[in-house]
């Protein structure tokens, strides 16, 4: 049990990400918005294991968030493009994207995914000629930006430590 | 003293009667007589309600058909406008039962697994529900933009919609219980032409709300 746990360490805290979402935790709120887990989950997984591990991963990380709400939104296109453009910055060094970078590509990661979320909502409800909600649409963005990229150098740090110390012994997860 | 008309008389007369007069006593005497009189009342009217609900096959919230439940999960201010509840189908809980909270209605269940169901709050985007507007006896329907404040439309512009106004569920629902309290006209929007807009303060408070009864409809 011990070595498997060792080996799919980085594998387990995916399953995680859900149990965050619903946990929804007060103290990481910013004006009731939560940070975008699965960005800071996605970005160093896709860094360490390259595009293609990280298109899976975002694909797979889309399809359980959409099964946790009952919206007709998907968030997996979101996820994909970001999984797969993370994976992209595989082939530079560690030591060449800092800390603060890691709050800037996880805050344009969650502007894609919260962009394409809010066309769905836009494009859904453009019969409906309800424009109302534009506010609160805009609000949501920009929060989840500022606040997943406010925790992105410590969570993404932490992250990728795990990552990669358990792609040395498992190069290949998928 | 003619003059007067005994003002010096009735004055002392105030004096010397006071210890005499009806006291605490007596006023909580006729205050329960009050309270049984509208509580009959009350029944009375209750019983003439459901009777002709029943005549009518509208919907009715039975007292028998409550069930408690805690909020295990929250998301009022994302994207997502939803509460999970620590109970599922094994407590008979089923899609479509409204949720109301301290206040008024909150939601309506809107997935059930064994354990846990989730609501969709009112505040959702994707909710649309028929109101009562008690006042003006009109309906309207209720609709979530994502933020504390759903809009109410009203498909005609005449109407005698006043700020304060209480807003509850439809009597001639077939969805919802009737009459449960919803909010209150916070502002009004007649800048559109054709409709009527609302701004609705919700009387329960999602954000807040820890316990909720889901109530089942017969």
């Amino acid at each position: 049990m011990k070595k498997i746990i060792k080996i799919n360490f980085s594998f387990l805290t995916f399953l995680l990400i859900p149990l965050i979402f619903l946990w929804n935790p007060n103290y990481f709120r910013l004006m009731d918005v939560q940070p975008q887990w699965s960005i800071l989950w996605l970005f160093p997984w896709a860094c360490v294991y390259g595009p293609f591990n990280g298109l899976l991963a975002g694909l797979s990380l889309g399809i359980v968030l959409d099964s946790l709400y009952q919206d007709p939104y998907t968030q997996i296109p979101g996820m994909v493009i970001c999984g797969f453009l993370f994976g992209k910055l595989s082939k530079y060094k560690s030591s060449d994207i800092n800390k603060f970078k890691y709050c800037l590509i996880c805050s344009y990661g969650s502007l894609i995914c919260n962009c394409i979320y809010f066309f769905q909502i836009i494009f859904y409800n453009y019969e409906n000629n309800n424009i109302l909600w534009f506010a609160y649409g805009i609000k949501n963005v920009f929060a989840q930006i500022f606040v997943t990229g406010l925790l992105a150098p410590v969570i993404c740090n932490l992250l990728f430590s795990l990552f990669k110390k358990n792609h040395v012994r498992n190069p290949s997860i998928f | 003293m003619r003059l007067s008309k005994g003002s010096i008389y009735r004055d002392f007369y105030y004096y010397i009667s006071q210890p005499f007069w009806p006291g605490k006593f007596q006023r909580e005497i006729i205050k329960d007589s009050n309270y049984k009189e509208l509580n009959m009342k009350l029944i009375q009217l209750d019983k003439d309600n459901k009777r002709l609900r029943d005549l009518l096959n509208l919907q009715r919230a039975s007292d028998h058909n409550k069930i408690n439940a805690a909020v295990i999960s929250r998301q009022t201010g994302n994207w997502w406008q939803q509460l999970i509840l620590n109970r599922g189908k094994k407590d008979g809980i089923q899609v479509g039962d409204s949720v109301v909270g301290p206040g008024g209605l909150v939601g309506i269940i809107e997935n059930t697994s064994f354990l846990t169901s989730s609501v969709k709050l009112l505040t959702s985007t994707q909710s649309k529900v028929g109101v009562w507007h008690q006042r003006s006896n009109i309906h309207g329907l209720l609709v979530g933009l994502g933020n504390n404040s759903p809009k109410l439309f009203f498909y005609t512009k005449d109407l005698d919609v006043k700020e304060g106004d209480f807003i509850f569920s439809s009597p001639a629902s077939t969805l919802l219980p009737p009459n449960i309290p919803i909010g209150i006209v916070e502002s009004i929007n007649n800048e559109s032409q054709s409709v009527l807009i609302a701004n609705i303060q919700l009387l329960a408070k999602p954000e807040a709300i820890d316990w909720v009864q889901v109530l089942k409809l017969k």
